[in-house]
């Protein structure tokens, strides 16, 4: 089976950036244990999916062959700077594109220098794939798309990466509950930004690693808008498209905050 | 030192495509030309700032969104290159630009008194956004003028629009205050489009402007509503439709710069002097000036 592994993770720079912070640590160390699954499944490349990366126009992909840069958050540049190399496979990013008109989506490639990477995708990256062992198709998150037309992305993508025979991990970057604290704290006192955000998203990550596709997909709609959830939840129908029939449960390696906002890092099982 | 004074505010919107259409050397990509009545607009401005001698522009962008307070660039002088994520095809822009960071710390600190969270950004590698170097840009291009370069804190989309509005005018008043101790001369630019309405798909030639036109009859009739009450003055009444465009026509003002520069100004009954209007892509875009000295 050409899809060796499938995660969803937060795109937060304070886990990766301090991981020293004791309420942050927990988050680090799950990225770390999903990353060593993902090197045991060896892919060949990551079909990344960050909320972070914003289209209106059109579906992005990522088509430069290597894009480095120095990239610094623009919330929380005081934390540090994000220095990155990413690989992309840009033949099945081609693939991607030139298939997306079947789904009535119209997609462009991106490949300039300079291009913003987000801050979600770099953070995927430095945590999953830090020697780069895997190339990346990136994929933007159109805010004109709905939960089925970007589940029906992710499975586009899944598809033409079995046609092209490649063994490939999905990657879905994005955040739980959205409450960010709006005033400063100390980071080691970060936490849920409240016992019903929290509640909720334990409760639909419950939900998410019992593996029944259609209870989570009757529970996401609901959940998003208590919960204020990032996006509400693009990145899940991604992977979930990409998934198709062989989503069965999911292992949550790590839950925490994220300055108040929810944040979990789940292995789907494959 | 004397007492610093706001001597004109400007509606400035960012659409990188007046850039793109202008073909500066900054900007990587070329152009046949494109959105020329939006850009003979800013021209009208320039020749305004070119009179009015600033000794520093203000500038409020929607494209740098910030979530834990307002931010304000901290750094004495940032340069990089700003690609659009939007319009990379566009936009690609070798920006380099001076801080008035006195004024900036200013700025901050009575955002604070105000009761606000605000922040200095002072991370010499931070990529300023396109959105605040298109209006600068448009508006002096020779980037002469020290600036300060205010974020879009997400608190119009976040909280009830009313509460994020309220506090685009405390920040607005703060700033203010911090001009007026600072003896600088101010001129203040809202980056903001007003029907934001737009297109989904960009034609084949971006400036091929037989694809142009206002993407919602609805959003063109607010923008003139908006537009000829702005002319005349009327800025209460502007004051009190804003919910109703803002949420009618999708407008961009929700974003705060708008509400901030007219609190710093002090909300003047006075004309607004239409540089000229037109459309980027659908959405509604006017180039306007609040001219204080005449006012005074």
């Amino acid at each position: 089976m050409p899809l060796v592994a499938a995660f969803l993770v937060p795109g937060s720079p304070l886990h990766y950036l301090r991981p020293d912070v004791s309420a942050w640590a927990p988050l680090a160390a799950a990225f770390r244990t999903a990353a060593t699954a993902l090197r045991a499944a060896r892919p060949e490349v990551l079909i990344v999916y960050s909320t972070q990366w914003i289209a209106v126009l059109d579906e992005l992909w990522q088509t430069r062959p290597v894009v480095r840069g120095l990239h610094v958050d623009e919330n929380w540049y005081a934390f540090g700077d994000l220095p990155f190399e990413l690989r992309i496979d840009t033949v099945l990013a081609e693939a991607c594109i030139a298939a997306t008109p079947s789904i009535g989506v119209r997609s462009r490639g991106v490949n300039y220098d300079g291009f913003p990477i987000d801050t979600g995708t770099i953070v995927a990256n430095g945590f999953l794939n830090e020697d780069n062992a895997a190339s990346l198709v990136i994929a933007a998150n159109n805010v004109y798309h709905d939960w089925a037309r970007t589940e029906a992305l992710g499975a586009l993508a899944a598809a033409q990466a079995e046609l092209l025979g490649r063994r490939f991990a999905l990657v879905g970057v994005g955040g739980l509950s959205g409450t960010l604290f709006r005033h400063e704290i100390d980071p080691a006192d970060d936490h849920i930004a409240s016992s019903e955000d929290d509640a909720l998203n334990q409760s639909f990550l419950a939900t998410l690693t019992q593996g029944d596709g259609a209870a989570l997909r009757a529970a996401c709609g609901p959940y998003a808008a208590k919960a204020r959830a990032d996006m509400g939840m693009k990145h899940l129908a991604f992977v979930l498209g990409g998934l198709g029939p062989h989503y069965s449960g999911a292992t949550t390696l790590g839950y925490g905050p994220s300055y108040g906002s929810g944040a979990a890092v789940v292995q789907f099982t494959v | 030192m004397a007492k610093g004074e706001i001597i004109a505010g400007f509606l400035a919107p960012h659409p990188p495509h007046l850039v793109y259409g202008e073909n500066p050397p900054q900007n990587e990509p070329r152009s046949r030309g494109g959105w020329e009545p939006l850009r003979w607009a800013y021209e009208r401005a320039r020749r305004s700032i070119e009179r009015l001698k600033p000794d520093v522009l203000l500038v409020h962008s929607p494209h740098w969104v910030t979530q834990l307070g307002h931010h304000f660039l901290g750094v004495p002088h940032l340069r990089g290159k700003s690609v659009d994520p939007i319009f990379p095809n566009l936009f690609r822009y070798n920006f380099e630009l001076n801080v008035d960071v006195a004024l900036a710390e200013a700025c901050c600190e009575e955002a604070r008194a105000s009761g606000l969270v605000a922040k200095m950004m002072q991370n010499p590698n931070f990529r300023v956004d396109y959105g605040t170097i298109t209006t600068l840009h448009m508006i002096r291009p020779q980037w002469d003028i020290p600036v300060v370069g205010i974020s879009a804190n997400n608190s119009p989309y976040y909280l009830e629009m009313n509460e994020g509005l309220g506090e685009m005018a405390l920040l607005g008043e703060a700033t203010r205050r911090a001009i007026e101790k600072s003896g600088r001369r101010a001129v203040l630019l809202a980056s903001n489009t007003l029907c934001h309405w737009h297109f989904h798909e960009e034609p084949a030639i971006p400036e091929d402007m037989s694809q142009e036109h206002p993407q919602s009859y609805e959003g063109y009739q607010w923008d003139m509503r908006i537009i000829e009450l702005l002319r005349q003055g009327k800025t209460s009444e502007v004051f009190k439709l804003l919910p109703q465009f803002i949420q009618e026509a999708f407008a961009e003002v929700k974003s705060g710069a708008f509400t901030w520069m007219f609190s710093a100004m002090g909300y003047p009954e006075i004309p607004g002097e239409l540089h000229g209007y037109g459309t980027v892509i659908g959405t509604g875009n006017a180039v306007m000036e609040w001219d204080l000295t005449r006012a005074s």
